[in-house]
């Protein structure tokens, strides 16, 4: 019993300093030394309106979100940059979409590539140019790589000459990812004063930079690769009449190889090596090639019947009418099969008639749906009135399909035409409500 | 005639306005300006029509001033989607504005005005009877009294029950605790609803939490010690001062009647909104928003509970500031307090409230504990701090001085991204919910004095 009435009254005194203890210890804590996070630089972008900005937070929110990326680049047009306190959902939603980097680069401003530094999930930002430093050489020096790419592009784009050469000086220190995605600038401003620097990447260590090269080579008028590839092609593609025989070539050489053709087959394609190496070389040859070398003009060529290799020889053109930003060719071979791609080529005024006649002229399925997909908005004129009125003829009997487009032609339709609609069905609620969501996303912005 | 207009508030404090998040997910689908016909907002009433499935449309309206919400709708949820989603479409300027509101509005606001003026009637009522009892020497009504005085029995046998407990527990050693502890907690929290203990019975249900820590025997300890702080300190009461005893009864788990607290002297400011932040235990809500007299300087804590479905208090707006009579639960340290009395509509602040300095945290949170030793959260508004880093933990550092400043964030808010998005390095005013483990963020505000949830 005495032994026991010690434990309790020891237990009771235990309580009672862990009491004091602990209380003594929540109110005795004293402020400690940290290392402060170092300020962010000033901005250099005027503040987005207060109004578009609460858009934005509605959209990060889940509110149509999906019109997310119309909102970035129009804020980028208007060279405005995004409150501060919405940069961390931004920078989480450009870890899971790539998209949206490039306009989150000069959105976020700098604050945004501050913040990257403290997040290693959102050092992509790094890569993407902040719109800054216009001509300043400082960039190119010390700057980020995305920063250096634009940088570059802004020189090309005043000087295409001295973008070569500043390239030239320092192009084998730059490392193999960087040197391709530089070799990208040359697009712009391309002619053949680039062709002895393209010639020489030709035999670049790095895959990716030589196919970039081959790609640029192909696309300059004249090119000394354009009439290699034009000999390969001359003598395996001969015409008798309305028809056309196709050869395949027997091998690829290393010559071939140094000019952008590529030996193994790519990761997904079936069939044999030598129709794959045919379809590159056919698109690799200049387009103005063939209605010498057949006689014909480029709507009678791609009406030719071709009883082998036909598939691959009008793949092989198709590529080089994209590669090759030509819209005759385009044109014609958008009559055998409206791919999307070669309507990008033409003029905005044809894509929307051709397109609308497709609209008109085609049921509403998966594929037509898939190749409107890759028209850029705002869809306008004849392909806006071919839609909706095609959307509201097959909402009754193919209720399915007919929401799908309404989705689409919600996001690609020019907003001005929200009010403009008429009656439609209730199921296709979704084309009114966002676009004059986007209407009045639009005008914040004005 | 000058029409006075009211400050439109931002979608957050709308949004935190919402019993959940699916409600809130409700109102963002109902906010679009096609939903709504006849909307409105005149003279601190908003109103409209929203389509909904049936033929007739579901009229909302919102009185602003507190706010108050209504809808024709059959929602349990309160405020509804179509209240909430009025009151986005107004905080996008959506809502026209009118001469005067219509006449079902006009209808519902009377109600609310002949409502408001009965209630204060009867609460004066109670209260001028509290006062005649406590003249007559204290003694109510006998069937009452019976019942109480067999609830003071039962808690003052539930707590002697816990003080032996907790002396065999540490006569014991509580190293065993992780394997034997939580079946025994259960039956003591048990045992102490039926004494009509809930306060201390909800901590022992709380308790399994210590086992998250490395060190969870010094935080077993540590509660161990509290609580039975606490039973001592109740078994002791008759030599407690009046204040502490208060504490002691309301900790234990006696509730003080609302008109007991409106009985108390209010204390009349401008009250700031500076946080809220809502929990979800045992499907029971509870919402807390703290304020903070401009004035006075004063904290308080406007407490309220609802079952999962039902409506929790949503009249306080984050970032607002009303000028308001609080009253204030008896106790010695006085936090928590119910609004007694509004004496205009509630105005957005554009300004960050004055709040102290870094340093200053540890005095005032001893002073707190000195006169409350089982505080375990109380508001703090820090001026010009700036996020800051010790041995990877997060901070908050007074931006001016650069030797020992730095208070530590609650460990498990994590990195806090929004805060340090916001400030850039840059001194700003956050408001925190003090903790044992550290101060936890609730809002800061950023250049444009706008209020942002953290």
């Amino acid at each position: 019993m005495g032994s026991d009435r010690g434990a309790g009254a020891t237990a009771v005194s235990v309580l009672e300093q862990a009491a004091v203890e602990v209380v003594a210890r929540r109110a005795g804590q004293t402020p400690v030394r940290a290392e402060q996070l170092a300020a962010a630089p000033v901005e250099s972008l005027p503040l987005v309106s207060s109004r578009a900005a609460d858009r934005l937070a509605r959209m990060l929110a889940g509110e149509h979100s999906r019109l997310i990326g119309e909102w970035l680049e129009l804020a980028v047009e208007h060279g405005v940059r995004v409150p501060a306190r919405l940069i961390p959902q931004l920078l989480d939603l450009g870890a899971r979409d790539r998209s949206v980097r490039a306009h989150l680069g000069v959105l976020t401003g700098a604050r945004g590539r501050w913040l990257a530094e403290l997040n290693p999930s959102w050092a992509y930002l790094h890569q993407e140019s902040s719109g800054e430093g216009l001509l300043d050489h400082g960039v190119w020096e010390f700057g980020s790589s995305g920063d250096r790419r634009a940088f570059l592009q802004r020189l090309r784009a005043a000087s295409p000459g001295d973008a070569r050469e500043l390239l030239a000086v320092g192009w084998d220190k730059e490392s193999p990812a960087e040197r391709a995605v530089f070799l990208g600038t040359f697009a712009d401003g391309l002619s053949l004063d680039d062709e002895p620097f393209l010639e020489a990447a030709l035999d670049d260590r790095r895959r990716e930079v030589r196919r970039a090269a081959a790609d640029l080579l192909t696309r300059l008028p004249g090119s000394r690769l354009g009439r290699r590839m034009a000999e390969r092609a001359a003598g395996l593609l001969v015409r008798a009449g309305n028809t056309l025989t196709v050869e395949l070539p027997e091998r690829c050489d290393s010559a071939m190889e140094r000019d952008g053709i590529r030996s193994e087959l790519p990761a997904g394609r079936s069939g044999g090596r030598k129709s794959w190496w045919l379809q590159q070389l056919i698109a690799h040859t200049p387009l103005d090639f063939w209605p010498g070398h057949f006689g014909l003009s480029v709507g009678e060529i791609t009406r030719l019947t071709i009883p082998d290799w036909g598939r691959e020889v009008v793949m092989g053109w198709t590529r080089a009418a994209i590669l090759q930003h030509d819209p005759g060719w385009a044109r014609a071979l958008f009559d055998l099969e409206p791919l999307t791609d070669l309507l990008a080529v033409l003029p905005p005024a044809e894509q929307s008639h051709r397109a609308a006649e497709l609209v008109r002229a085609k049921s509403v399925n998966g594929q037509l749906i898939m190749m409107l997909g890759g028209i850029a908005r705002p869809w306008s004129g004849p392909l806006a009135a071919a839609v909706l009125e095609r959307v509201v003829e097959v909402a009754a009997s193919q209720p399915w399909n007919a929401g799908e487009l309404a989705k689409l032609a919600a996001e690609r339709l020019n907003p001005a035409l929200h009010d403009q609609l008429g009656h439609l069905p209730d199921d296709l609620h979704v084309l009114p409500t966002t676009l004059r969501f986007r209407f009045d996303l639009t005008k914040e912005f004005s | 005639m000058v029409r006075r207009v009211i400050e439109r508030w931002s979608r957050d404090q709308v949004l935190a306005l919402a019993p959940d998040a699916s409600s809130q997910k409700a109102a963002a689908g109902v906010s679009a300006p096609a939903k709504w016909s006849r909307a409105g907002v005149a003279r601190d009433a908003l109103w409209g029509e929203c389509k909904g499935s049936g033929a007739k449309p579901y009229r909302a309206c919102v009185d602003l001033r507190e706010p108050a919400y209504r809808c024709s709708c059959p929602s349990r949820k309160f405020p509804c989607k179509h209240a909430l989603g009025l009151l986005l479409l107004w905080s996008a300027d959506g809502v026209p504005a009118a001469e005067e509101p219509v006449d079902w509005v006009e209808e519902w606001l009377d109600q609310r005005r002949e409502r408001a003026a009965k209630q204060t009637a009867k609460v004066a009522e109670k209260i001028a009877a509290i006062a005649a009892d406590e003249a007559a020497g204290g003694s109510g009504g006998s069937g009452d009294d019976r019942r109480a005085r067999q609830r003071e029995e039962r808690v003052d046998a539930g707590l002697a029950d816990l003080e032996r407990w907790l002396g065999d527990q540490i006569a014991h050693g509580i190293a065993g605790a992780r394997q034997t502890a939580p079946t025994d907690w259960a039956d003591l929290s048990k045992r102490l609803v039926d004494a009509q203990v809930p306060g201390v019975a909800s901590v022992m249900t709380e308790l399994s939490r210590v086992f998250r820590h490395e060190d969870w025997p010094a935080r077993l300890l540590s509660e161990y010690a509290l609580v039975h702080l606490l039973a001592v300190a109740h078994r002791r009461s008759p030599e407690l001062p009046r204040d502490l005893r208060e504490t002691v009864r309301s900790r234990v788990g006696f509730t003080t009647p609302k008109e007991n607290v409106l009985a108390q002297p209010p204390v009349r400011d401008h009250w700031q909104v500076i946080g809220s932040r809502d929990e979800d235990r045992d499907r029971l809500l509870s919402r807390r928003v703290w304020l903070l007299g401009r004035a006075t300087g004063r904290a308080a804590l406007v407490l309220s509970f609802a079952p999962v479905g039902q409506p929790l208090d949503s009249s306080l707006v984050l970032g607002t500031t009303i000028d308001a009579s609080l009253c204030f639960y008896p106790g010695s340290a006085p936090l928590r307090a119910l609004v007694a009395e509004r004496h205009s509509a509630a105005a957005s602040s554009a300004t960050p409230p004055h709040g102290v300095r870094a340093g200053k945290v540890p005095q005032l949170i001893a002073d707190v504990l000195s006169r409350d030793p089982w505080t375990e959260s109380w508001p703090i508004v820090l001026n010009d701090v700036v996020p800051a880093q010790a041995d990877s933990a997060w901070h908050l550092a007074d931006h001016d001085q650069k030797e020992e400043n730095a208070v530590p964030l609650l460990p498990s808010t994590g990195t806090p991204w929004q805060l340090a998005a916001v400030s850039g390095g840059h001194p700003v005013t956050v408001a925190t919910e003090w903790t044992p483990d550290g101060l936890r963020p609730l809002t800061t505000w950023d250049e444009q004095g706008r209020v942002v949830i953290l």
